[in-house]
């Protein structure tokens, strides 16, 4: 599951039809990476707050029948602290939008494009540059579940939609979601630097079979990739 | 309506047609005291039917691929617990209890605009019930949860009456919140006694105003949501254009992140009453907490964004930088909580304990809610169980452990009888071990990729321990409840048959004026031959105590 990364996207996301809607077609996160660094200090920070914070209460409670101030107010050692925390918050915001927005090099070939339609109750993947545009689709009951197929090493580029009501996609091992909207592309780029399968699924409630809509996603080599685009099934 | 609430509260009851004690007196009351307590009254009960909701949701997620609900079953109920438990419990318990407490602490004998408040209760009872009737329909209640989308919750894809009722009765409980909103808010303003400054305000009034600023400046925000989706009910065409679908979302997000702390800050404030009386001193820091809860309310209104990381169409950056920003304030409110209770006598009394479990637990919403509020992580984990037990540490770990507090601390003011202390302590650790048990094993299940609102899940994907986990939490937690419920109808019976000790009137040596009148209070809230201490500060009753006031 290691070793992926997600690029910058090229921007935009204009309809086919020419109702121009703008997706934020900028995320630029490099994400399982970015996703482990930001959630580890966060994490950490959180547990030593925590700690901090049982320990004034253990005290509390050890020390509960000894008075020791009468004082109800410490203006100065107050001030320090709201300084202290205005500079945290600054911190943490800064520094994790900057890591969210960290630019990743640019890719060297054209991202591999696949349209992404989410409807009730399952995934349709569009390839509309392959040789004959491959599409996989399924029901997503019981083992009907389609795969999505992209090599290792590129760019692909994601124009996620919706055929009805709103979708997520979300692949937990990649920890990333996207929301899917009728009239609406989002798109965002992801690079597998492994060859892999990861479990996708619709995270936000779509209806009745929203918990049955999950999909692979299969990252295998360039050659096998292409193998699979011009008709082959070895890959799904 | 007339405008003439002094004059109405200071008749009393006299000259009313009907007897106070009778049902239609009590339904007909302009005593603000019986409105909070039929307001809170009435949240209780519907907190009771919301946790059954759940219990049930629990047990058909103990295992993997149970099939103890059907799907549209479980739908409705993941709905009505959420949007029960938001709109028609934890909301209005929380002004409930600033129409019955706010005038008695401010040393007024009546709340401003009691007709108004009144019609408020009503609407609020008519909308929760409304919203239950869709149970009674061939098609079920609504079941597209709390925040109900556009297009799923529009009529094509989520036909019948169950999701109009709920409509209508969202529509209806959230005016009646408003209304109560404003008359507490008019009150604090308006009906202070003399010598009762603005720095003088209890710590619960100063919370209570922040709400109803809140609840004044947000909750019209969720009315037009649900008018907006009412339309796109009548025609669903409106919501073929995304405009409106992602609209719906930034509407209703505009209402979603400030009634968060609507349903925390009369807890929270409730707690920090709690902790100084049972510490035996005067609130640490009062004058930053008081400052701390209106920024937090002026920020609030400017996160709302932060719900919609994952929909590509926010200003994630700018979202985030205000959510997180909301950690100088609940910082500060930390500050004064933890300041109270180092270097206290601690009395470890039932409403003490909830109280201290409130701030630990209360906490890990806090913290959890900065990771939430941080785009990177959000991708991951909205929308998935991590967010479910994240909520559920603000508003059960925490809110629910102050409303606890709340109501064990105010219960012998109220009833002049204290609840038993052995069944007390009883629920508390119940609760702890209920909660914790619960909504701990959630975080997990969300990191590891289960989604929120999934009727059951494949034992393909291994989340079957941590979820009998939780259920088995969730079994504790009704028999926690269960003790709560056999607790107060144990000794209102008591009371009723006059077998109950008299609690007396101050018997936590209590800081704040609603301890210098008699238990229960009397129509007018103090009598006529016993003059209200002095006010000389956020304390009074601990002024007088100890001799002097010093802030």
């Amino acid at each position: 599951m290691s070793g992926w990364s997600r690029s910058r996207t090229s921007d935009g996301s204009d309809r086919d039809d020419g109702q121009a809607q703008r997706g934020d077609g900028g995320r630029t996160v490099r994400q399982r990476h970015v996703f482990g660094t930001v959630f580890t200090l966060e994490a950490v920070i959180a547990g030593g707050v925590f700690l901090v914070v049982l320990a004034v209460l253990a005290w509390s409670l050890l020390r509960r029948h000894a008075r020791t101030t009468e004082r109800s107010e410490r203006p100065r050692v107050e001030a320090f602290y709201v300084g202290a925390l205005a500079a945290f918050a600054v911190f943490l915001v800064t520094w994790t939008a900057w890591q969210n927005h960290e630019e990743h090099p640019a890719a060297p070939r054209e991202p591999l494009r696949v349209d992404v339609t989410g409807f009730q109750w399952c995934w349709d993947f569009r390839y509309p540059r392959s040789a004959d545009h491959r599409r996989v689709t399924g029901t997503c009951k019981g083992k009907d579940m389609p795969t999505l197929v992209v090599p290792t090493g590129r760019t692909v580029q994601l124009r996620l939609t919706s055929r009805d009501v709103i979708h997520s996609l979300w692949v937990p091992g990649l920890r990333y979601k996207m929301d899917a909207f009728p009239d609406h592309v989002n798109t965002f780029t992801l690079t597998l630097d492994r060859a892999g399968r990861w479990r996708g699924r619709c995270a936000e409630f779509c209806g009745q079979r929203h918990w049955t809509m999950d999909f692979w996603i299969k990252a295998v080599s360039p050659r096998e990739y292409d193998r699979w685009a011009h008709g082959g099934t070895a890959a799904a | 309506m007339t405008l003439a609430p002094d004059t109405d509260a200071q008749r009393g009851d006299a000259g009313r047609p009907v007897t106070p004690g009778s049902w239609l007196g009590w339904v007909s009351t302009t005593d603000h005291k019986r409105i909070g307590l039929l307001t809170i009254g009435t949240s209780l009960v519907l907190l009771l039917v919301d946790g059954v909701f759940a219990l049930l949701m629990r047990a058909q997620l103990a295992q993997p691929e149970e099939t103890f609900l059907a799907a549209h079953l479980y739908n409705q109920l993941f709905t009505m617990h959420g949007s029960g438990m938001i709109y028609t419990v934890m909301t209005p318990f929380a002004i409930g209890l600033g129409v019955y407490l706010v005038p008695l602490q401010i040393g007024a004998p009546g709340i401003a605009l009691p007709r108004l408040t009144l019609l408020g209760y009503w609407l609020y009872v008519l909308g929760a019930l409304t919203m239950l009737a869709g149970f009674a329909t061939p098609t079920g209640a609504h079941a597209d949860g709390w925040f109900s989308y556009p297009p799923m919750a529009d009529s094509v894809h989520s036909p019948g009456t169950g999701p109009d009722l709920w409509i209508v009765g969202v529509s209806l409980a959230v005016t009646g919140s408003i209304l109560m909103g404003w008359a507490v808010l008019w009150t604090v303003l308006r009906r202070r006694t003399r010598g009762m400054t603005m720095l003088r305000l209890p710590v619960f009034c100063w919370s209570m105003i922040a709400t109803c600023l809140m609840v004044i400046g947000s909750f019209p925000a969720l009315l037009a949501a649900m008018v907006l989706l009412g339309v796109g009910r009548a025609d669903p065409d409106v919501f073929a254009s995304n405009v409106w679908n992602i609209g719906y979302q930034h509407i209703f997000w505009f209402y979603g992140h400030p009634v968060v702390y609507v349903m925390f800050f009369p807890y929270l404030a409730a707690v920090a009453e709690v902790l100084a009386v049972f510490s035996g001193r005067r609130f640490f820091g009062y004058r930053g907490t008081a400052l701390s809860l209106l920024v937090f309310a002026a920020l609030s209104m400017s996160v709302w964004g932060h719900h919609m990381f994952a929909t590509g169409q926010a200003a994630n950056d700018y979202y985030s930088l205000t959510s997180i920003a909301l950690l100088v304030p609940a910082g500060v409110e930390y500050f004064g909580m933890l300041g109270t209770i180092l270097g206290g006598r601690l009395r470890l009394r039932v409403p003490m304990l909830f109280a201290l479990a409130f701030v630990p637990q209360f906490l890990i919403g806090g913290l959890t809610g900065i990771m939430v509020g941080t785009p990177v992580i959000d991708y991951h984990v909205t929308d998935s169980y991590f967010v479910v037990a994240h909520l559920h540490y603000v508003l059960f770990a925490g809110s629910a452990f102050g409303l606890f507090a709340a109501v064990h601390y105010w219960f012998p003011k109220v009833t002049g009888t204290l609840l038993d202390e052995r069944m007390g302590r009883l629920h508390f650790w119940l609760l702890v071990v209920g909660t914790n048990l619960t909504f701990l094993p959630m975080f997990a299940l969300g990191y590891l990729g289960m989604p929120r609102r999934v009727v059951t899940y494949a034992t393909f994907d291994g989340f079957g321990l941590l979820n009998l986990l939780a259920s088995i939490g969730a079994a504790f937690l009704a028999a926690g409840m269960t003790v709560f419920v056999v607790n107060v109808l144990w000794t209102l019976r008591r009371r009723h048959l006059g077998r109950a000790e008299p609690a007396g009137d101050d018997p936590w040596e209590g800081h704040t004026l609603e301890w210098a009148t008699t238990s229960p209070p009397p129509r007018l809230n103090f009598p006529a031959d016993r003059p209200l201490p002095p006010v000389t500060s956020f304390a009074p009753l601990l002024d007088r105590r100890t001799g002097g006031g010093t802030a």
